[in-house]
């Protein structure tokens, strides 16, 4: 195992360790895609929060190819997905008790989602 | 019930100190690696940072221009870049949307652009709330947002890290990049405030 | 997993009560806490996704009450040893040394 010494600190710092994947992963879904986020419940990590599961939200970005958590977290490899940024109105979430004006927009992996028919 | 201030257990110190002694005597980590990164992130990398992105975007179209397609490029023109902000998104406040960003999973925050995140922001009042009543937690921080405007709150769920671009204030026209970072504070960047306004700092 | 790190929209954690000020750390164990996650996770012990996960299992009383720097201490030490960087045992042991040299 390599030991970091004090002299690597400024280039470590510097450059970090991206969560980007290499690979060619073909992207499910597109910007402006309406989707419903999964309900699954593993006991094992995944980064789905509850609140979303099961709610209809749109796609508003593509942020490229990343390592998957919910595989990396258990060794079981990279597992290199797109990962998006999906929007869903605060009403669609909270129902009655949060406003629609209000929005959530937050970072899900292409395995979290599903297609919705438009 | 109070949250920020529960005491630990009155051994963490001493199991803090026998892990980094155990690591040191096994050759596993070099004491001197941590001095400097407790050096770095104490005293080197902080808000400042970010609100010299922010003075950058409200002076130079193009640079701003460039912020909102690339920010992580962007961000490292100005020299910043790395761990915890290898790939950053900036969020621009406008007349339509004010924007505001948590982690509730666990958090993750920008360091290289704003340094450690302050305990609010890492405590679970924030978490929970902010992504149900973002209008609430706004208030406990004093500030509002026009009723007609949209709170949009970016949850970090991946590695992506997201930086607030607030609203230039009125009557800085002409003031240099390093007057305008004065008024940019850090909970402007996260969302949960504004930035100063010239009567502030006069 | 559906653990109460899970904080999305849950109620009943009190108010936010951010103070105007307050240092990077309030702690000297702290720095030391935050220090060594750079030369752990650099030396290839664990991955970010382990370190996360690590902090999830944490009993759900304990992770509620502790502090941040508190959670990395228990997903750090709870890594090394399930990887086998050090023992429960050498680790008690250095405890028990420190301690009867307070």
């Amino acid at each position: 195992m390599p030991v970091v010494t004090k002299d690597m600190i400024p280039l470590i710092v510097k450059t970090g360790a991206s969560g980007r994947a290499h690979g060619d992963a073909a992207p499910s879904f597109q910007v402006g895609d309406k989707v419903r986020a999964k309900n699954f419940n593993p006991p094992t990590h995944t980064r789905l929060p509850r609140y979303v599961r099961g709610k209809v939200g749109t796609i508003v970005m593509d942020h490229g190819v990343f390592v998957t958590p919910d595989t990396a977290a258990h060794g079981l490899g990279e597992h290199p997905q797109h990962v998006y940024n999906v929007a869903f109105g605060g009403d669609e979430l909270w129902g009655g008790n949060a406003s629609p004006k209000d929005k959530v927009y937050i970072d899900l992996w292409d395995d979290y989602l599903e297609a919705v028919a438009p | 019930m109070s949250h920020d201030h529960t005491e630990p257990p009155a051994d963490i110190e001493l199991r803090v100190k026998a892990l980094e002694s155990l690591l040191t005597e096994k050759g596993l980590i070099d004491p001197a690696a941590l001095d400097e990164l407790v050096d770095t992130y104490e005293n080197r990398i902080g808000p400042r940072n970010g609100a010299m992105v922010v003075a950058k975007a409200w002076s130079d179209p193009d640079y701003k221009a460039r912020l909102l397609t690339d920010a992580t490029a962007a961000i490292a023109e100005l020299g910043f870049s790395g761990v915890q902000g290898e790939d950053m998104v900036v969020v621009e406040n406008t007349q339509d949307v004010h924007n505001m960003t948590v982690c509730t999973l666990c958090p993750c925050y920008p360091w290289p652009t704003l340094g450690l995140p302050p305990v609010w922001y890492k405590s679970a009042p924030y978490r929970s709330r902010v992504v149900i009543d973002p209008r609430g937690v706004l208030s406990e921080f004093g500030t509002s947002v026009p009723d007609e405007r949209e709170v949009r709150v970016w949850d970090s769920s991946a590695e992506l890290r997201y930086l607030v671009l607030p609203e230039r204030p009125d009557g800085t026209e002409g003031w240099s990049e390093a007057q305008l970072a004065d008024l940019v504070t850090r909970d402007s960047m996260i969302g949960t405030g504004f930035p100063k306004i010239p009567a502030d700092i006069q | 997993m559906n653990g109460v790190h899970d904080l999305g929209g849950t109620h009943g954690h009190g108010p936010i009560a951010p103070p105007a000020e307050e240092p990077i750390f309030a702690h000297d164990w702290e720095r030391r806490m935050f220090a060594l996650f750079v030369p752990a996770f650099g030396g290839g012990h664990f991955n970010v996704d382990e370190f996360r996960h690590a902090i999830e299992r944490m009993d759900p009383v304990h992770y509620l009450h502790g502090t941040y720097y508190e959670h990395w201490h228990h997903a750090i030490e709870t890594l090394l040893i399930e990887k086998g960087a050090i023992t429960r045992e050498e680790l008690d042991a250095k405890i028990r040394q420190l301690k009867g040299e307070q």
